[in-house]
């Protein structure tokens, strides 16, 4: 490649401080929340409540570190990895069912390198924001339609749904799948004019999982694919109160139960042995019964306020690919919350997913914390 | 040009490129609010429908069940320390599957663990587990010690560290194992004190003696781990501690205590199935009190039982079998009967009579013995001066009755004195009638004849439908009651009244415990003594101590004396009801030392397995042995001189103590010093159990000077080795003296 200097128009451009108050406030509240919900747990399981809290400011010290790398690391250089990213989020992936691979709680879902413990799937997500952010410039400026034609689309989709399969198939992880592909198709669409097809593509989706619910609805209940069960669980949490729907359940009686203004930071009942693990997936459940509508409200604004400034600085900044970074990065976060709350309250079936810096999980924190390392990075470029 | 169309190209391109971008962003984030506010809508329809629902049912899943903390039931102790009875915690081992099995690698090694731990079958708890996975409260084994259960905590915490390392995922951990606390009841001394103390079950209730009599105070409360609802209608937990119960520190000497049990012990090995199979006597007591406050220094009675192992029936063989009323048949149990009496579902019946406080729950009559009390209101009343004589013929006609002394050939004339020393019935009758049916009854009641005396003891009998009242005493009750028969008193009834005219006239209320004192150790309430009243006028009581003294040194008591010592007292030999069984009541009562008492002892052997029953000296015999090793223990030192015989005869009974083959050892335990010379060995000993061996054995529970606990099996085991050939022949010396003394006595109610 021909050697581009980079510019940098100017350092002294403020970046947005609004987004990394609101992260840093996000960070700390999670970290307050996971003590709160997991200090009965810990101290039943590890005699010592802080454990979980101990392991996780662990992974938030590291994450910051990387956030601060990401602040000054020259983000236009991640575009000449763009396929490197691909390819080592998929090694990464594959390598999991090496001897590398580790298995918890029945998933084979993290590699260990010796020094360090992580998911590739979260690798995996910022390796497909980099390569569709980097391919979507490419393409646009080889031309206006590129990116509509069939090869054009195939070069945007393709790779990204290798990557999900991958993770779908390997790590047996659908809702990291799920993003993968929801973060592909995010970013076309904001890349590209039209709308008709994503909207027949979305009533195509719409009718396909209404379809699919009916089927499972009628389908009797030998329950020998969990996923399938977990379906059945979610239309009829009731039926399923002691086994399959047991964690949904608990999750809708601590949200119900918390009323208007909650039971207090601290007060919730749930956590100790109802909703088990409720650091992870979970977590926002009981952010709902201590602190209450007004508590889970206050949670989602602040989301909306993240999103919203990666919005601002995607639209103001001058360059293609550090926009289309944002872009996927902002992606990456609503859909993640999106469905995290949605799985919390049972609007969809159960899938495992966390919610973004407030839920317990090393690797997620670190990378997105890096995330927001790149959009801040970025944000100093807006005009 | 071209470069120049480019550029604008671009930049048209770019401006468009944003305008879409900027478009097709506002559009996606239109989208993500959408569903956030979907979300916010769906939080806010569940919160505002099924909030009430919900809570309810987070509430109706929390677990209210409490805990029970259990407390810790007060220690009893004697005053010196000497723990009587105990609380000791203990652990049951719960296995809860559902825990354990929580993750199926942890069956392996807890199950493992519990059967290396505490011995129990492998195979068995595999199965239990696969058959009650769900099981949540099985228990393995109960009432262990914390040693025990120890090791297993120490195993636990070794494997579970071993395998939350790296890499050890695989070996699962050992969980699902509790223990629950649990507190038992121990008396380490078993049989001593056993009537006294009474005993507790797990239940913590009380059943005889101090053990009942103090139950509410030896009592705490629990303590409860429980889950209440506050005002927010949230779950708080709340740990409210047990009250650990108060404790007692008795008067008991365990000494005192164990000396009296051993010679009563050795009275009944001795006559073990002599004349009828059976115990050696029916039943004995003794009881020793401090006559100036009234506390009982040992109350010990035969046949005991072990407080650790009380309902073990065996215990029965050799005591008269009851029928179904309680009522006394006669026969003698043995093994056999054993079967059938549980057959016949009477064991607690029999255990009851076994458990019962003879000193305090039985009646008799006292006979002689009570010949002090009436010379005592004789004298109070001033109806004898002790100038008058009395003859004795060798009967005396009363009413219609015809009533033998004791000497049926009479004895003569006597003074007051000789009256008393000779246990003349005559001239006892003669003074009953000086004193008159009117002063008898109300010094019987000054003497608290007929009432409880309170003491602090569970199941003292109510004497008051076996004295004589005013309208059921005529003259021939009246002369009978004058020495001792036709109304019945408990032990502890004639301890107490007689402490009284010893003591100058102070009638106090006798009792066992001393200080109460919490968990801290800290006294919640001293119990002083207590005068209820003045029984006699204290020159009265100068005078009865002479007239007692002199009934010992000069008459019927005199085998009760130890060498070395002066004491007063008076024997008695009172035959039972059913008057034609021929069988009698033989007892002494009397004060150490002669010339500052402070101690009452009282001994009653009911019904001697003897061919020739009515003999003091059975009863004598005892006390002799029992002062012989308590004064001097008591640092009560010897005022008379003794003979070469007598001081033989203290290092024979002294001496074995000190060296088992005693026939001429025990120098050095003469002068009572055993209690120094005991000091060296025996802690350290503690004890083999049959140490009959073992050097320098000590007779005392307690080191008197250290406070150390010694074993007082080995009192009891020596005692049974103990030679009393010396003893016998004293005693066969000094029966001709008794009979000719007449101690023997017999009423004959004839026509």
């Amino acid at each position: 490649m021909a050697k581009e200097p980079i510019k940098f128009r100017s350092s002294k451009h403020n970046m947005d401080y609004i987004l990394l108050t609101v992260v840093l406030f996000l960070v700390g509240f999670g970290l307050l929340m996971i003590y709160s919900v997991s200090s009965y747990e810990a101290s039943v399981e590890f005699g010592d409540s802080a454990y979980y809290l101990k392991n996780q400011a662990q992974s938030t010290m590291i994450g910051f570190v990387g956030l601060f790398v990401m602040i000054k690391f020259p983000y236009k250089a991640l575009q000449k990895m763009d396929v490197m990213a691909l390819l080592v989020s998929a090694v990464l992936i594959i390598l999991v069912k090496s001897p590398l691979g580790i298995t918890r709680n029945g998933a084979s879902r993290w590699i260990n390198l010796g020094f360090i413990t992580f998911q590739p799937a979260e690798v995996a997500k910022i390796g497909v924001i980099i390569y569709l952010a980097s391919i979507i410039q490419r393409l646009e400026s080889l031309g206006k339609n590129v990116i509509r034609t069939p090869k054009g689309l195939a070069i945007i989709l393709v790779p990204p749904t290798i990557i999900a399969g991958l993770i779908y198939l390997i790590t047996n992880n659908l809702s990291s799948a799920i993003i993968v592909m929801g973060i592909a198709v995010a970013m076309l669409f904001v890349a590209v004019p039209d709308y008709k097809w994503f909207v027949a593509i979305g009533a195509a989706g719409v009718a396909a999982v209404a379809a699919l619910v009916i089927a499972v609805s009628n389908a009797d209940a030998t329950g020998s694919n969990f996923r399938l069960a977990r379906i059945q669980a979610w239309l009829d949490p009731e039926s399923y109160s002691t086994d399959r729907a047991f964690q949904t359940l608990q999750a809708l009686y601590a949200i119900g139960s918390g009323g208007i203004w909650g039971k207090g930071l601290g007060q919730s009942m749930q956590k100790r042995g109802f909703l088990p693990e409720a650091q992870n997936d979970m977590i926002f459940s009981i952010i709902c019964e201590e602190l209450g509508l007004f508590g889970a409200f206050t949670i989602i604004l602040l989301f909306v306020v993240l999103i919203w400034s990666c919005m601002v600085i995607a639209n103001k900044t001058m360059d293609r690919f550090g926009s289309l970074l944002v872009v996927g990065v902002m992606a990456h976060y609503a859909i993640q919350v999106i469905l995290n709350i949605a799985v919390v309250t049972n609007t969809i079936p159960n899938t495992g997913i966390t919610l973004p810096f407030i839920s317990y999980g090393g690797t997620s924190t670190l990378f997105l914390l890096m995330e927001i390392g790149i959009v801040l990075n970025v944000s100093k470029y807006c005009r | 040009m071209a470069g120049k169309d480019t550029k604008k190209k671009k930049r048209r391109q770019r401006i468009n490129v944003n305008k879409i971008k900027s478009r097709k962003l506002a559009a996606m984030m239109l989208i993500i609010l959408l569903a956030f506010a979907g979300l916010g809508v769906r939080l806010y329809f569940i919160t505002r429908d099924s909030q009430n629902d919900y809570q309810k049912k987070i509430l109706s899943q929390q677990r209210y069940d409490s805990t029970t903390l259990p407390f810790k039931r007060g220690t009893i102790t004697d005053a010196n320390g000497t723990i009587l009875a105990v609380s000791e915690k203990v652990y049951n081992v719960v296995l809860d599957c559902k825990v354990m099995l929580d993750d199926e690698k942890n069956a392996e090694p807890t199950l493992t663990a519990l059967s290396e731990c505490f011995g129990l079958n492998l195979t068995e708890l595999r199965q239990y587990a696969e058959q009650n996975p769900n099981s949540q409260y099985y228990v393995l084994k109960r009432r262990i010690t914390y040693d025990e259960m120890s090791p297993f905590l120490d195993r636990k915490n070794e494997y579970n560290a071993e395998a939350s390392k790296k890499g050890n995922e695989e070996m699962g951990n050992i969980s699902g194992v509790w223990f629950e606390e649990e507190y038992i009841r121990r008396y380490p001394n078993n049989t001593l004190a056993c009537d006294v103390i009474g005993f507790t079950g797990t239940d913590n209730n009380g059943t005889y003696g101090l053990e009942e009599y103090y139950n509410d105070t030896l009592n705490g409360t629990n303590g409860r781990e429980y889950g209440y609802l506050n005002d927010d209608a949230t779950l708080e937990r709340t740990t409210v501690a047990a009250v650990d119960g108060s404790s007692l520190v008795s008067t008991l000497d365990a000494n005192i205590q164990a000396i009296c049990e051993k010679y009563i012990k050795q009275f009944n090995d001795e006559h073990l199935n002599e004349a009828r199979e059976g115990l050696g006597a029916t039943n004995i007591g003794v009881i020793i009190q401090d006559c100036n406050n009234g506390e009982i220094k040992a109350m010990a009675s035969y046949p005991n039982y072990d407080l650790n192992d009380t309902k073990n029936s065996s215990q029965l063989i050799g005591m008269q079998r009851l029928d179904a009323d309680g009522k006394k048949t006669g026969e003698i149990i043995n093994e056999e009967m054993l079967a059938q009496i549980e057959e016949e579902g009477l064991t607690y019946l029999h255990l009851d009579a076994l458990w019962k406080n003879f000193c305090i729950s039985d009646s008799y009559e006292p006979g002689s013995t009570a010949k002090s009390l009436t010379l005592a209101m004789g004298l109070e009343t001033g109806r004898i001066v002790g100038n008058e004589t009395y003859e004795c013929s060798g009967a005396l006609d009363v009413s219609d009755r015809h009533i033998r002394c004791n000497v049926r050939s009479g004895h003569g004339t006597l003074d007051v004195s000789g009256a008393l020393e000779q246990s003349c019935n005559v001239a006892f009758m003669k003074m009953g009638e000086a004193i008159g049916v009117k002063n008898t009854i109300q010094f019987e009641q000054i003497f608290n004849i007929g009432l409880r005396t309170n003491i602090d003891l569970a199941g003292e009998a109510r004497t008051a439908s076996l004295v004589f009242n005013e309208d059921t005493m005529g003259p021939t009750e009246l002369a009978t009651s004058s020495f001792g028969q036709g109304y019945n008193v408990t032990m502890i009834e004639m301890a107490t009244a007689f402490s009284s005219i010893i003591n100058g006239g102070y009638y106090y209320e006798p009792h066992l415990v001393n200080r109460i004192t919490n968990s801290n150790g800290d006294v919640v309430k001293n119990i002083e003594p207590r005068v209820l009243k003045q029984t006699i006028s204290s020159t009265t009581s100068e005078q009865m101590r002479q007239y007692l003294y002199a009934a010992v040194a000069e008459g019927t008591g005199k085998s009760a004396r130890p060498a070395g010592y002066a004491i007063g007292g008076k024997t008695g030999t009172a035959e039972k009801a059913a008057r034609d069984k021929k069988n009698y009541v033989v007892s002494f009562i009397g004060f150490a030392p002669a010339d500052d008492p402070q101690i009452v002892i009282y001994c009653v052997v009911d019904e001697p397995n003897v061919a020739d029953q009515p003999h003091a000296t059975y009863a004598t015999g005892i006390v002799k042995n029992i002062l012989t090793e308590v004064l001097p223990y008591m640092h009560i030192s010897k005022t008379e001189e003794m003979t070469i015989a007598e001081q033989e005869e203290v290092e024979n009974v002294l001496g074995y103590l000190g060296q088992e083959d005693s026939s001429e050892t025990g120098d050095e335990n003469a002068e009572g010093e055993n209690a120094e010379g005991t000091e060296n060995g025996e802690s350290t000993e503690a004890e083999s159990g049959e140490s009959s061996e073992s050097g320098n054995t000590s007779n005392y529970v307690v080191d008197p000077d250290t406070g150390e606990l010694v074993n007082p099996e080995t009192g009891e085991k020596a005692e049974m080795d103990y030679n009393y050939s010396a003893e016998d022949g004293e005693e066969s010396g000094s029966t001709e003296g008794e009979n000719s003394g007449g101690t023997s006595q017999e009423v004959s109610l004839e026509d």
